[in-house]
């Protein structure tokens, strides 16, 4: 079964590269937005899936990236990759700043005063119109300017590589071990000699930063950015994409939010059903299939003897 | 065994001076000396709600106390973290079982691992092999800790604290709820594991498993410490029997 | 200036009586079924609508609405109750607090964008309980305010009338103290479970319906009760119902005050929004159980 899995990574490797050339202008969009979701999603899955922090804040941090980096370069005429950067430094350290204030809260009122923090962030974009352009949208500078979107696809195929590589290097070390025995059982982990402070702080200043590092590709693509990218509906989405796929798995969540982009592209002919639809996905796999659909899915093709087609580990 | 007088001579592990905690209104533990040094066996008993299992929060760095000392190898460790007491040395298994329902038996044994410095994952495997060998729970390596027995889940989180080479090891109730079998069994690796070097201090409501145990026994009464001697002389002491009575 | 003043203050009140009623609804269940449940501000929104459809459709009078309100919100929370929360009940549920969290913030998503499918994205205003305004000297306020915080005191006193002096409220007070102990005396019905999520959604609702004529709906109404709701609970201690009231009253009016003394008026509506929620986020830094209640016990 080995030259098939082989085979079968090759023809998945041409069809992924060749992408931009197959498809129109309209379904490059639907992929470059994939991936930027599918980003935003793997780092929710870090924080939430792997650590057990149900911050429902993730999309500030998209949201702040994004500003910082959009506003440095609009007003310093800072060079794109270094505002990105700046926006992935103002992540790291507000989601270590977040991370640190919630030490002492668990479950719910992690999620609470996250959601809480995000919504304030939208408010302040909003009302300081001045400075971000509100609701009326701040115009960024676009990274490429080429007439076709191949580059921002390639680009963001590069993000999400070096990110989710990033990220499972991380759970397959030690501090993956460490984030998920504080995840099982707190008091537990404390006793076993892990740092939780250190580990609870490290792990929201890195999943923020990724947040951040998709914000800023997300705004100097879309060009013009609103508050609405931080929005709790947006949360919801990300949340659906990680749960859809499965919140403890990195690949899961990954191909969670790559799916669900394109379903909702899909399905754009019956315009708000779709999301409605969503939502009723969402609901029946969090009360029947905990762990995820594609978990499950994975799951029974490996109950048929497949493994040479599926990856043995659960995790990442 | 009285053979306390020469002890005196041991290195100091732990010791908590006028340790005190209060909930509330309720001091659960008032101004409790308590001094565990090498090579000792400290049975800790009391009625139930007589303060011991706060006092082992505190001196594991999982409670803070509201007021009083603590000293680890002569140190003051007044505000320590628990992960900052396990990194001196100090272990602890807990009342209920707390294990990491959804990693497997050797993940289990592969946190505390590696939490130490310096540690790599072949020493720490390695390590954590040899002490699942001893417990017997090498078979169970793979399975998720969430679907091991009752008295695998004890052994495991023993196990757990092996990992930290501990020094002195605080067991809450390693006997509770055990068959008898499995008892005789705990008795036994807490003897090897005492042979080897390691002190402890075991709380438990099972009198007859601590009497064969331990060299010392201290009992507490509402949060104080009523008794403290071998077991013959605590086994006479009114105030204990008055306690055990009126609890 | 001082009447202006006094007018921002008994508006702010007004609209404290609706925000306390919210967090009653919210106290109730969260005592009772133990979770943090996040679409507690889309029942609030679900309400207003029905009582407009109530108005529109069925020609119901307005202020009979509001019981039509309550009683749809009644039922599509005990629907929800026993399609989707069942699991928090039973043993073989893993984490039940995260399976809280998750489904309650799905519940919120989907009720969410169900309204705005249904009742389209643009804001709708309900006729209003009784046209014109009252006239005391020189404080004027219309009369649909008067009648929300009317309404809303009487739904507070049949709730505390309701927890205080019935069987069915003794034994709802029973299980939020400890679930076990009620059981042993023969309080294990999950039919406890339904009346209290059932009872917290009809008067989320019920304030929804009482809010329409004044403020006007809209799909994402819900967003902002979703978390100052908890900002009321937890500063009203998180399970005390007179707690909530009070806390309701005080932010309320707190929020008006705010608006009313804010320098920059350009600004002081979008920044009265985040007023609560930076309440809530101070609060749960500093003093999780609250100014008036228990201490919160796990879920068990």
């Amino acid at each position: 079964m080995r030259a098939a899995q082989i085979g079968l990574g090759v023809a998945l490797c041409v069809l992924v590269l060749a992408f931009p050339q197959l498809v129109n202008a309209y379904w490059l969009t639907v992929a470059i937005l994939a991936l930027f979701y599918a980003i935003v999603t793997a780092s929710w899955a870090l924080l939430a899936g792997y650590a057990g922090q149900f911050s429902f804040g993730h999309m500030a941090f998209v949201s702040l990236g994004a500003y910082t980096s959009g506003l440095l370069v609009m007003s310093f005429g800072l060079p794109i990759p270094l505002g990105m950067a700046a926006g992935v430094a103002m992540c790291a350290v507000v989601g270590a700043g977040i991370g640190y204030t919630c030490l002492r809260m668990r479950g719910p009122y992690l999620a609470l005063f996250t959601v809480a923090f995000s919504e304030v962030l939208r408010i302040v974009i909003v009302s300081e119109n001045e400075v971000t352009g509100g609701s009326g949208g701040l115009e960024v500078t676009p990274l490429f300017h080429t007439r076709s979107d191949a580059p921002y696809y390639y680009f963001g195929l590069a993000l999400l590589a070096v990110s989710l590589g990033l990220m499972v290097w991380l759970v397959r070390s030690r501090w993956g071990l460490f984030f998920r025995a504080i995840r099982e059982n707190e008091e537990a982990a404390a006793a076993a000699g892990v740092k939780v402070v250190r580990f609870r702080v490290l792990v929201f200043a890195i999943s923020s930063s990724f947040a951040g590092l998709a914000g800023g590709f997300f705004g100097h693509y879309i060009g013009i950015l609103t508050p609405d990218i931080g929005s709790v509906d947006q949360m919801g989405l990300v949340v659906a994409m990680a749960v859809i796929g499965g919140a403890e798995s990195l690949y899961a969540a990954t191909i969670g939010a790559l799916l669900c982009e394109a379903l909702v592209e899909a399905l754009r002919s019956y315009e708000q059903w779709r999301m409605v639809l969503f939502g009723a996905l969402l609901l029946v796999t969090i009360r029947f299939a905990r762990n995820g659909l594609l978990a499950l899915a994975f799951q029974a093709v490996r109950q048929r003897g497949l493994r040479a087609v599926v990856p043995r580990k659960a995790t990442p | 065994m009285a053979d306390a007088p020469m002890l005196i001579e041991a290195p100091m592990l732990i010791e908590a001076r006028g340790l005190t905690k209060n909930f509330g209104g309720i001091l659960a533990v008032n101004a409790l000396d308590l001094a565990v040094r090498q090579g000792e066996l400290v049975g800790l008993i009391g009625p139930n709600g007589c303060g011991k299992t706060t006092t082992i929060n505190m001196l594991t760095g999982h409670l803070a106390p509201a007021a009083g000392h603590i000293l680890v190898h002569d140190t003051p460790a007044d505000g320590l973290s628990a992960s900052a007491f396990a990194a001196r040395k100090v272990g602890r298994t807990f009342q209920i079982t707390q294990l990491f329902g959804r990693m497997s038996v050797l993940e289990n044994m592969l946190v505390p691992g590696l939490a130490r410095a310096h540690a790599t994952w072949t020493e720490a495997t390695h390590t954590a092999r040899r002490h699942l060998d001893f417990l017997g729970l090498s078979h169970l390596e793979k399975l998720q800790a969430k679907n091991l027995s009752g008295g695998q889940q004890k052994l495991l989180e023993l196990g757990r604290a092996l990992m930290l080479d501990p020094e002195v090891l605080f067991l809450d109730e390693p006997f509770a709820g055990v068959n008898p079998f499995l008892r005789d069994e705990i008795i036994v690796l807490i003897q090897k594991l005492h042979a080897e070097g390691r002190s402890f201090v075991v709380v438990d409501h099972d009198i007859e498993a601590i009497q064969r145990l331990v060299q010392r026994l201290v009992v507490m009464a509402r949060g104080a410490k009523i008794a403290d001697g071998t077991v013959e002389e605590v086994r006479d002491n009114q105030e204990v029997l008055l306690a055990y009575a009126g609890a | 200036m001082t009447d202006y003043l006094l007018i921002q203050a008994l508006n702010g009140l007004v609209i404290g009586v609706i925000y306390a009623v919210i967090a009653a609804g919210l106290t109730v269940i969260f005592s009772i079924l133990k979770i943090v449940n996040f679409a507690h501000g889309e029942v609030y929104m679900m309400g207003g609508y029905f009582a407009y459809f109530a108005i529109a459709l069925v020609g119901v009078p307005p202020l009979l609405a509001v019981l039509v309100a309550m009683a749809m919100a009644f039922l599509m929370s005990v629907a929800v109750e026993r399609t989707l929360l069942t699991p928090l009940y039973s043993p073989t549920t893993e984490r039940k607090g995260d399976y809280g969290i998750l489904i309650t913030f799905g519940i919120s998503i989907f009720l969410r964008n169900l309204a705005l499918i249904i009742y389209g994205p643009y804001p709708l205003r309900p006729p209003s309980f009784w046209p014109g305004v009252l006239e005391i000297g020189n404080l004027v306020m219309t009369w649909d305010r008067v009648f929300a915080a009317g309404a809303g005191i009487a739904m507070l006193a049949a709730l505390l009338w309701f927890m205080n002096r019935t069987i069915w409220g003794e034994a709802l007070n029973a299980v939020s103290q400890s679930r076990e102990s009620a059981a042993i005396v023969g309080i294990n019905d999950q039919r406890f479970y339904m009346l209290a999520f059932g009872l917290g959604g009809a008067l989320a609702g019920g304030a929804g319906a009482l809010v329409g004529p004044i403020y006007s709906l809209s799909p994402s109404m819900g967003l902002i009760p979703d978390t100052q709701a908890f900002a009321i609970v937890i500063l009203g201690g998180m399970g005390s119902v007179s707690g909530s009231i009070i806390a309701g009253l005080l932010i309320g009016l707190c929020e008006s005050m705010f608006v009313a003394v804010f320098p920059d008026p350009s600004r002081s509506l979008t920044y009265a929004q985040a007023f609560s929620l930076l309440v809530l986020m101070v609060v749960l830094l500093v003093r999780p159980t609250g100014l008036f209640g228990r201490i919160h016990t796990q879920m068990e």
